[in-house]
């Protein structure tokens, strides 16, 4: 058996998951992560429930984390970060640096789970004033509040009794050049207003989308439960502009399958901001020259364009959202035969 | 609560008190029948397609759908006076994968606009009194000599041909039960009839029709109890 090692960069889902693997199967670890603390962004970002039945995303992600705690074949690099890479395919010298100093890591193989960073509503132009009115917040602020339980308006911490989200901000839109579906934001909007309608019983909640992704199981599970059980009312039309009025906020847009415009008066704005590569993942690509697509994130598929966790460089796979828009599934999927192909690599130069 | 109250929709009957109109609203999403009629709409239009009504009036059983969902009350009321009438009750629409019945929905807003007495739903039903009259005291409403080309579009385009030969054509049909059926229609024996009527009076359909008619509902209600008058002294 090869002694190598396999290196994963980052400590959310996918590196979690991947670190996982490789040690249950037997190879040693090292996971560099750039905060002081594993648990990615579900962990940052103060996630609420995840759209797996509802779960508490703390506890999920604690134990994924607790997997690889004290787990022998597992190192753990905290506050640390990749800066320099040479080398190829079974013989990597990576140097990861932190408030130690420079350290050389020994690795055969690479896996990249640096994941996305969502989308900032702010930028290029001022997407329906997030910056300037307190009640338009991001599905990742409301996580937060949700997390808290107490989901209130910023302006004035009162309880909201309209709450619209607005779909697809920063996702399929050529203007801002992010041409792709950022694919969960669908779910996690559907997730959100279950879980405001089971706070706030008497609440209203509104979501504008252009299509509604209800891949596979979500349908049942999230959107028919969010419609035919909390009420919640799906308008198909986005909005096109915010206003103020009196001290709550006005929304354009049209009732496209009812044929007519409309202005909604609502208390509560949530984007359902998309997925962006995060700058983890645009660093992580160029210093170890991976090619990337038009929107940033590492290209996957390999030259067969059917090996998703291959990239452009020999030894080095990528898992979960750095490689494009991903779920937990798709991540945890994408980890596990990231963790298989790394071994593989491993075993040939051994 | 606040409303869905899109503002710039032109309210068709602004003079209707918002008040009315929610009233109005909830006595149709109190009935026990609601829950099982609306699920949840994703807007998909099979309703729609396979609706006969749908092809040639400007009407939409995924609008009364979406439209409850929505709980847009002036919208509503725009279906209780108008749309309602536009469904043949046909229940084509009850086809939906989401197992809604928008048809479903127009009976219980029939109801609703009939129980409340609309002055509008008079009118409508006004055109109806015959209609009602025959189905009340026969037990059926429709006999074929009765088919108008100008007022049915949905049987097609051969109807007015249709209308124009129906004597001959049925003459020519060589099966005696289908021969005189044009004024047969309308003959019912007086057992299924004392049995009808004593129906409209159990069920209360005979005050539903109170309310819409009054004229009707009394000369109705003359013949019916004579009838039944009659058949208590025989018994």
């Amino acid at each position: 058996m090869s002694q190598g090692k396999v290196l994963i960069i980052g400590g959310g889902p996918a590196g979690l998951e991947a670190a996982r693997t490789v040690a249950d199967l037997g190879y040693p670890v090292v996971l560099v992560e750039k905060r002081d603390r594993l648990g990615g962004t579900p962990d940052a970002v103060h996630y609420a429930q995840l759209t797996h039945h509802f779960r508490d995303a703390g506890e999920v992600m604690a134990e994924l984390v607790a997997a690889i705690t004290d787990n022998p074949n597992v190192e753990v690099l905290t506050d640390s970060q990749v800066v320099a890479c040479e080398g190829e395919a079974g013989n990597f010298r990576v140097t990861v640096q932190n408030g130690a100093g420079p350290k050389t890591v020994e690795a055969g193989a690479i896996i990249v789970a640096t994941g996305f960073q969502h989308f900032d509503p702010g930028r290029e132009t001022q997407y329906y004033n997030y910056y300037s009115f307190p009640d338009v917040i991001t599905i990742a602020d409301l996580e937060g509040m949700l997390r808290a339980h107490q989901v209130v308006r910023p302006s004035n911490g009162e309880t909201p009794e309209r709450i619209a989200f607005i779909q697809c901000v920063g996702s399929r839109d050529r203007q801002i050049g992010n041409e792709f579906c950022s694919k969960v934001c669908c779910g996690i909007a559907s997730k959100q207003a279950i879980e405001i309608k089971r706070l706030l019983p008497d609440s209203r909640v509104f979501i504008f989308y252009i299509d509604m992704r209800m891949y596979g199981y979500w349908e049942n599970e999230l959107y028919w439960p969010a419609q035919e059980q909390y009420k919640v009312n799906y308008i198909k039309g986005l909005v096109s502009e915010i206003l103020p009025k009196g001290d709550r906020l006005l929304i354009r847009g049209e009732d496209t399958t009812m044929g007519r415009p409309m202005e909604v008066t609502v208390d509560l704005v949530v984007l359902s901001v998309g997925m962006e590569p995060s700058t983890g993942t645009r660093a992580m690509a160029g210093l170890l020259g991976l090619e990337q697509n038009k929107y940033g994130y590492i290209a996957a598929g390999g030259p067969t364009g059917v090996d998703p966790v291959a990239t452009s460089r020999p030894g080095i796979f990528v898992a979960g959202a750095a490689a494009g828009p991903a779920d937990l599934d798709d991540s945890f999927s994408m980890a596990g035969l990231a963790a298989a192909r790394a071994i593989a690599t491993l075993r040939r130069a051994g | 609560m606040t409303d869905w109250n899109p503002g710039k929709v032109v309210d068709r009957y602004p003079d209707v008190p918002y008040e009315e109109k929610q009233r109005l609203f909830l006595e149709i999403k109190e009935d026990p029948r609601y829950e099982d009629y609306l699920y949840g709409c994703y807007e998909c239009g099979i309703c729609v397609s396979a609706c006969p009504s749908a092809r040639f009036y400007d009407y939409s059983p995924r609008v009364i759908a979406q439209a409850m969902a929505r709980e847009d009350v002036d919208r509503i009321y725009e279906i209780l006076i108008e749309d309602i009438w536009n469904c043949a009750q046909c229940f084509s629409c009850v086809r939906c994968p989401r197992h809604n019945n928008p048809g479903g929905l127009v009976t219980l807003i029939r109801e609703v606009a009939v129980r409340n007495g609309i002055q509008e739903t008079r009118d409508v039903l006004q055109g109806y009194s015959r209609v009602i009259y025959k189905v009340m005291l026969k037990g059926n409403q429709v006999s074929p000599d009765m088919l108008q080309p100008d007022f049915f579009p949905d049987w097609g385009p051969w109807v007015r041909e249709f209308s124009e030969n129906m004597q001959v054509w049925r003459q020519a049909i060589p099966v005696d039960t289908l021969r005189g059926v044009t004024d047969a229609a309308w003959r019912t024996d007086d057992k299924t009839l004392r049995e009808l009527y004593t129906i409209w009076f159990e069920t209360g359909n005979i005050e539903i029709i109170q309310e819409v008619d009054e004229g009707l509902y009394e000369l109705l209600v003359d013949v019916m109890e004579e009838e039944l008058e009659e058949w208590e002294e025989e018994v």
